[in-house]
């Protein structure tokens, strides 16, 4: 009952956070200046032509009205087709605007669906590899603050956030790709494509989860029930593992909701440094081109993972935590 | 005495850290504890009651440690024992039951799943199902309603009384020789507190188990003690058998924790300011109630409705001391909101000097806040740590708008003359003072502005007897010379016998019963009144005897209230009467009344 109600509520706010992005996103593509159709069909093509295929595109329409048709697709599952992309798959741009066989141009659906499972691939490893280190470093700093782990974990918290993601993406692909020859860096054709740019994302994660967990099991170790466990005879292991990590991983929770999500949303720099072919490389691209269809398609399926991602964090914290409500 | 006595301790003392000049919290305390007796240990705030119960369970922390002294329990000193030995006391023979029942188990487990966890911790042979067995039949003996369920249940589904009871049950299950019980009963409620004190008397009997029970009140240490160690300032002051320290104390520390003991029942030097007959009314409550809508779990569905007032009404004349008294719960606090015009009734009218406080304008609001001011119970967090106390005291001033740098100085200085502060701390912050004085910083504060009403929410529960007398006679004789009128919310019936001239007593929102002084003392009307007085810990011979009023359970929650009298559910004189129709308030003479089907109405003496 519990469960039915929480889901009911928050799929309802949900829908309408989703609803406020695209439109926010829409409209302000629509307003900056830049004509995607001159994009599309080419600097050679006439005026006339410019002005028809945006009149039958009902890119002159009012935006509401056009936000009205968009959204009506996208409720059918349809997110429309591309501006720029055919669907054939060949390269963008520098053709002529009488290319038959561009004449078909992609579906923003199947753009995204292509790509996203790369980025997640690519977050999941990041988002492993950043807990590998950083949970245990956390954790030992949080049981004994004040003392040398906890000094190391702020030391190495420190440098590991002041590290530029774009050098040490560069430092990293000319060590192991270009000297050492163990992993490639440019491009995916497999599973070991993803590996450096998940250690990049995962050293610019990694701080955050430190520092929370060591903040929160120091804070949790200082609570009265903890002390009193010792007390009533619990050992400590018990205490460590059952009372304190449990109730220390709240907050952490919430931090890898909000990280995961941003993963999700396109790590730009680092998928374009290593031409990884995920929802970052994509988006970077289609704004580049202007491709209206694809931006507003790429919003609207990062802000639904948002929302399902925080949804399930915050069931998941109130299984943890009884008392909290969301 | 032959046998060896179960705890024997000699020479304890605990210093925090090492060095030369580290201050003694205990020193050279001595004493010993036979099986199945219980030791009552009191002592006034700072003596060292926590540092010893710590002591004796190995919990104390950092700098504090023990520099010298044996514990010894069955002839061998824990403190010189491998730890893994006495890691294995704890807990099985050595329990510990503390203060702070909320706070001692942890807030995302079943209560039922720790006391097992507990108990296989300390006894590995036992299987989940026999510990959750031990369990439940265990709950039920200390009379938890519905031990299968509760079992099941997170601790902040209990109140305060249930968890501890809940505690005494873990600290119970494996059966120890020697139980710590450290002040179980300073935070519940005085009924309550009486239910726990009577359920560990009768446990310690079925038991056989030796209890060290530490109190800050001496009443309720010779309740249930066979004898008393009286701490002053780290040194056993005296230890005794409870009749001996009672009415032969020898030692001064003894006698003056027993004269420092409000009276109840004496009739005279009682000073309580009551209002001349042709007193104006300067607040008066109209029919006030006050619901809050309390959203379901899952946000669908029809809110449910806390009643946390309903329908209240008195007055306070100018000058007097009125008393508004009840436990935890009963709507005291949002009263004082309401009062005060923090929130506004949902019905009603709540009239100041003629006008409703809810009907002024923005200038009479600002009024209306300068002559009603607010003192509240934490000492610690009612004081910005940044600020220093003149800034604190002349602040309203400045909120007021009133005088120049320099005369704001003077009044502050002058305020601070006056609430007995020393001048010299002007400049200082308020991090050193001690809860006695962060209290006359916010009565000085409050009385700046030189209000009419000084509204005193549970001022002085968080300070020790000592401490609380000083504060009354300094509100006494800021009375005498600025004509104040005091209203005292507190859950302490000694506090209001002590300073109150009429007195509300509240239960589930509503006022059952409201008198005079001598006539609630002597001759209450409500069931409920009579409950209070009789469990209010005292040395003098009781009036009413706790066998006779004393509640069973705890009050409803004020969510799903049953139809009828609120308190027949825990009345000792309820009939069916009372689970139908609420009654009416019956007066009682010209202003008392209590709301009781079992009162008769007096006739007005002419």
């Amino acid at each position: 009952m519990f469960l039915l109600g929480f889901l009911t509520r928050r799929l309802a706010q949900g829908a309408v956070i989703v609803l406020l992005v695209t439109f926010l996103i829409f409209t302000l593509l629509r307003v900056i200046p830049g004509d995607p159709v001159r994009l599309m069909v080419g600097g050679m093509a006439p005026d006339t032509l410019v002005e028809q295929i945006a009149e039958e595109m009902g890119l002159r329409d009012p935006i509401p009205v056009q936000f009205a048709r968009y959204m009506s697709g996208v409720v059918q599952g349809d997110l429309g087709q591309s501006f720029v992309r055919p669907a054939s798959g060949a390269a963008v741009g520098g053709a002529a605007f009488d290319d038959a066989t561009r004449g078909e141009r992609a579906q923003v659906l199947t753009l995204i669906a292509e790509t996203a499972p790369y980025t997640i691939q690519l977050a999941l490893l990041a988002m492993a590899l950043a807990l590998l280190v950083a949970v245990p470093i956390g954790v030992f700093a949080g049981l004994s603050p004040g003392r040398w782990p906890d000094r190391v974990a702020l030391y190495l918290g420190s440098v590991f956030v002041s590290v530029p993601n774009f050098w040490l993406g560069i430092v990293l692909a000319l060590v192991f790709s270009v000297q050492l020859g163990w992993l490639p860096a440019i491009g995916y054709e497999n599973f070991a494509y993803t590996i450096l740019p998940a250690i990049v994302l995962a050293v610019e994660i990694a701080p955050f989860i430190i520092r929370t967990l060591s903040v929160s099991v120091a804070q949790v170790m200082r609570e009265s029930y903890i002390g009193a466990a010792a007390v009533r005879g619990l050992g400590q292991t018990r205490i460590i593992m059952a009372h304190a990590l449990k109730n220390a991983s709240v907050p952490l929770l919430n931090l890898l909701g909000v990280q995961f999500s941003l993963l999700l949303g396109g790590v730009l720099v680092v998928e374009f440094i290593f031409d990884y072919p995920g929802l970052g490389l994509l988006t970077i691209n289609a704004v580049l081109q202007r491709d209206f269809p694809l931006i507003q398609g790429i919003a609207i399926v990062t802000s639904v993972a948002f929302v399902m991602i925080n949804i399930f964090v915050d069931l998941l914290a109130t299984m943890i935590d009884p008392r909290l409500e969301y | 005495m032959t046998e060896t006595p179960l705890l024997d301790v000699r020479g304890l003392t605990v210093e925090a850290g090492r060095a030369e000049a580290a201050p003694r919290i205990l020193d050279d305390v001595s004493f010993s504890l036979q099986a199945k007796r219980i030791l009552g240990v009191i002592g006034p705030g700072g003596s060292g009651k926590t540092t010893l119960a710590h002591a004796l369970v190995n919990w104390l922390r950092p700098p504090l440690e023990v520099t010298s002294g044996e514990i010894r329990f069955r002839g061998e000193d824990i403190l010189a024992m491998p730890s893994d030995r006495s890691a294995r006391l704890r807990g099985k023979t050595i329990a510990y039951v503390g203060g702070d029942p909320q706070g001692a188990m942890n807030p995302t487990m079943h209560v039922g799943e720790q006391i097992v966890e507990k108990l296989r911790a300390v006894e590995p042979g036992v299987s989940y199902k026999e510990a959750r067995e031990r369990a439940v039949a265990l709950l039920g003996a200390v009379r938890i309603p519905s031990p299968e369920q509760r079992f099941g249940e997170y601790p902040f589904q209990y109140s305060g009384g249930m968890m501890q009871r809940a505690m005494i049950v873990d600290a119970l299950i494996a059966n120890p020789e020697l139980l710590i019980a450290d002040s179980i009963t300073q935070p519940l409620d005085v009924t309550v507190g009486a239910q726990i004190l009577k359920l560990m008397r009768e446990l310690s009997e079925r038991f056989d188990t030796a209890i060290l029970f530490i109190s800050a009140s001496l009443p309720t240490v010779a309740d249930v003690a066979d004898e008393i160690l009286v701490l002053e300032g780290g040194r056993v002051a005296e230890f005794a058998a409870v009749d001996d320290v009672i009415s032969r104390p020898r030692h001064a520390a003894t006698r003056k924790l027993i004269d420092e003991l409000p009276k109840l029942w004496h009739r005279d030097g009682m000073t309580t300011a009551a209002a001349t007959d042709k007193a104006q009314t300067v607040l008066s409550v109209q029919n006030v109630s006050r619901v809050y809508p309390i959203k379901s779990k899952s946000g669908l569905g029809k809110p449910k409705l806390l009643q946390a007032v309903r329908d209240v009404s008195f007055d306070i004349h100018a000058g007097e001391n009125f008393g508004v008294v009840g436990e935890s719960g009963c709507g005291k606090s949002t009263l004082m909101r309401l009062l005060t015009a923090l929130e506004k009734p949902d019905t009603g009218h709540i009239v100041f000097d003629g006008e409703d406080i809810f009907g002024r304008g923005r200038a009479g609001t600002r009024r209306f806040r300068r002559e009603v001011q607010l003192v509240l119970q934490d000492p610690f967090g009612s004081l910005p740590p940044q600020s220093s106390i003149g800034e604190i005291i002349s602040e309203p001033l400045v909120i007021h708008n009133e005088g120049d740098r320099r005369q704001r100085r003077t009044r502050a200085l002058d305020m601070m003359g006056e609430v007995g502060l020393d001048r010299s701390l002007y400049e200082s912050l308020p991090t050193r003072l001690t809860a006695g004085q962060r209290q006359r910083v916010n009565v000085a504060r409050a009385m700046i502005l030189e209000p009419r009403l000084m509204i005193m929410d549970e001022t002085l529960s968080a300070l020790d007897q000592t401490e609380q007398s000083r504060l009354i006679d300094l509100f006494e004789r800021l009375q005498a010379q600025h004509g104040f009128t005091y209203l005292f919310i507190s859950h302490d019936i000694a506090l209001v016998r002590r300073v109150c001239a009429r007195i509300a007593v509240m239960y589930l929102g509503e006022v059952v019963e409201l008198a005079a002084n001598e006539r609630l003392f002597f001759n209450p009307g409500h069931p409920y009144s009579k409950a209070l007085l009789s469990a209010a810990p005292t040395l003098e011979d009781r009036r009413y005897r706790p066998e006779d009023c004393l509640l069973e359970g705890e009050p409803p929650s004020p969510i799903d209230l049953p139809p009828g009298c609120a308190f027949a559910s825990r009345c000792p004189s309820a009939f069916d009467r009372c689970r139908k129709i609420n009654p009416q308030p019956v007066y009682r003479g010209d202003h008392d009344r209590a709301a009781c089907h079992l009162l008769q109405p007096e006739p007005v003496a002419s």
